[in-house]
């Protein structure tokens, strides 16, 4: 009974992957509209970003300060792109790895920190890096005025949106690739085995600060493409970039969605900004937040394990039921 | 030269802007203390407690000093609702939990004070705002010592409660071992309730001794505080109230003084490269306690 059902659910894995990607293919056909690639485009990215903040959870660590690693990739993406005319193309592995290095660095900081502490530092981090971008970095970074940012194609070139929309897919797909094989290596068991018991893990061999410090890394650098890819799709630059609210958007979708799994940050995404973009034709500007607000204290009151368990929660019930209707429930003596 | 008036003057600024740390980051460690649960959203409640101060202000008009007692009591009605139906359900799940429902909260509430109060930059006048008293190469505006005092006179009837209500009691008996407390028969879910109120209380003090100082706010002006307010405990260690204050001072002080020195844009960094230097030298916090 239970093999069918696995059997069922990897069924329903498989097809649901292969449908959402074939959905991503040929979504810009669906709709002309350039409004609606665009929110698409911008979707990708932030599934990049939260699957990258997802992946250091998986490794038992929490960050409040994300927005700081895709701020920093956006950067670093932008200068070295505008000041060597490389293509963005290149430019964002090379910027994502500045944000992977300075992962490295304030991971080495936090590998001691305990959860509280860790959200504190790594929220204070974004803090700190975006009043040095506006103050020590003003020459280079423009300050509070941000700057131009090279586009990812030049719009000069024939149907442009549909090329750097299937250039972004194809960079998504491959960060998503990436880290499903991370969690199902090695490497992924050692997160696993840091974030459930570190000391457990420790005896069996696994150096937690090592680990630890390569989760930082990689999500880092994952959140850094995100940041460089939405820049260069933007074609600005401004330290707003840093600011909480981009700390908080990727949190909210993984939650959402299912922390610690592979496809909790790319529903949770998907779902949110279904809904976002839904409740932006009634015209809610602030009533906007506030749903998304009731609705992720509702997933995680009630679904603790984000939307990706919602079957599994309703065929629970639905079974319950069904043995309730059965047999009555065995009188307490 | 360091100018010995502009030194004075900055931590004379630093004990004022103390204060609000202090309020706020003493709330915190009251409901840490009880609960052990770190509410992200606490200067959320600040925030409700400065826009109820500046409405009943804007319709009455009677001293906002006065108006401190009523904003502290709309508090902890909505701290207790906000504790029952979203705090309690989470109590002892998973950690971290309580952060990302913070955020859930922030958002409503945030976005809900947009909707009733507009997200314009507001101020009001203190009846006050001409009075100030020269003390030596100082100029102190009479405003500051009244919250000083007010801060000190909400320290202290904060202490006595703990110390000789029996609901205080119960509540010092619920922090130390939870356990403990429900074996002798002490209702943990009503101190709970309550001590979420009282710190939520105490946060809506610290938004009218805000606003009533001048300060301009918006519905945005809690978050930053309160993250402070949770450093400020960190370094102070957690649960400690006296830690609290020397936290709270300590970081009014660095932040004026850094506002002075390198600009006001380091006001907000200053805090969080303390933090960080400080937990990476003792990463359980100056007073806090070692090992794990």
């Amino acid at each position: 009974m239970d093999m069918d059902l696995n059997l069922k659910r990897d069924a329903l894995v498989r097809y649901g992957t292969l449908a959402v990607i074939g959905i991503a293919v040929v979504a810009p056909f669906l709709s002309g509209n350039l409004y609606i690639l665009n929110v698409i485009t911008l979707m990708l990215i932030f599934i990049i970003f939260a699957s990258a903040w997802n992946l250091l959870a998986y490794s038992g660590q929490g960050s409040l300060g994300h927005a700081a690693f895709f701020g920093i990739g956006a950067y670093a993406s932008t200068l070295i792109a505008a000041k060597s005319g490389i293509s963005p193309y290149v430019t964002i592995f090379l910027g994502a790895a500045v944000a992977a290095f300075i992962g490295i660095l304030i991971g080495l900081t936090c590998v001691r920190l305990k959860e509280w502490f860790l959200a504190m530092v790594t929220f204070g981090f974004a803090i700190i890096v975006q009043t040095i971008t506006v103050s020590l970095l003003t020459p280079i970074t423009g300050g509070w005025d941000g700057i131009a940012s090279p586009r990812l194609l030049s719009p000069d070139i024939y149907s442009y949106q549909l090329i750097e929309y299937y250039s972004i897919l194809a960079i998504t797909i491959a960060c998503i690739v990436f880290i499903y094989y991370v969690i199902r290596s090695r490497v992924g068991l050692a997160f696993s085995a840091i974030r459930e018991n570190e000391l457990e893990a420790r005896a069996a061999g696994v150096d937690p600060v090592k680990y630890r410090l390569l989760a930082f890394a990689l999500s880092a650098y994952l959140a850094g493409i995100a940041g460089a890819l939405e820049i260069h799709h933007i074609g600005y630059i401004t330290p707003e970039i840093f600011g909480v609210d981009l700390s908080f958007w990727p949190i909210t979708y993984v939650i959402l969605g299912g922390l610690g799994t592979l496809a909790g940050p790319i529903v949770g995404t998907i779902v949110l900004t279904i809904i976002w973009e839904w409740l932006k034709m009634f015209g809610l500007t602030f009533g906007r937040y506030i749903i998304i607000g009731v609705l992720l204290i509702m997933v995680i009151i009630f679904l603790p394990h984000g939307l990706v368990n919602l079957p599994n929660e309703i065929q629970k019930r639905w079974k319950g039921r069904k043995q309730k209707d059965a047999a009555p429930a065995p009188v307490k003596e | 030269m360091v100018d010995f008036g502009i030194l004075l003057q900055i931590v004379f600024w630093g004990v004022y802007a103390g204060c609000i740390y202090i309020l706020l980051a003493t709330g915190l460690n009251l409901i840490f203390g009880v609960m052990k649960i770190v509410n992200f959203a606490h200067g959320e409640f600040l925030m409700i407690g400065a826009y109820i101060t500046a409405t009943i202000f804007f319709i009455t008009g009677i001293n906002p000093y006065a108006i401190i007692l009523l904003s502290m009591l709309a508090l902890i009605a909505i701290g207790a609702v906000v504790e029952r139906l979203c705090f309690r359900p989470i109590l002892g799940t998973g950690k971290l939990n309580e952060i990302f429902l913070s955020i859930g909260l922030i958002y409503i509430i945030q976005n809900g004070a947009a909707i009733i109060w507009g997200d314009a930059w507001q101020s009001i006048k203190s009846p006050y705002q001409e009075i100030s008293v020269l003390v030596g190469p100082l100029n102190i505006p009479i405003d500051y010592i009244i919250i000083m005092v007010v801060t000190t006179a909400i320290l202290c009837g904060l202490y006595l409660f703990l110390k000789k209500t029996k609901i205080g009691r119960e509540m010092r008996a619920t922090s130390q071992n939870r356990k403990g407390a429900m074996l002798v028969g002490i209702n943990v879910e009503r101190i709970d309730i309550l001590s979420f109120g009282i710190g939520c209380a105490i946060a809506a003090a610290a938004g009218t001794l805000w606003v009533v100082s001048g300060q301009v706010f918006n519905p945005y002006m809690g978050s930053i505080p309160a993250v402070k307010a949770f450093a400020i405990i960190i370094l102070g260690g957690l649960g400690s109230i006296p830690g609290a204050i020397i936290g709270g001072l300590l970081y009014g002080i660095a932040e004026n003084g850094a506002a002075y020195y390198f600009g006001g844009i380091w006001k907000d960094a200053i805090s969080f490269i303390i933090l960080i230097i400080v937990l990476v030298i003792r990463p359980t916090g100056i007073f806090g306690e070692s090992g794990e």
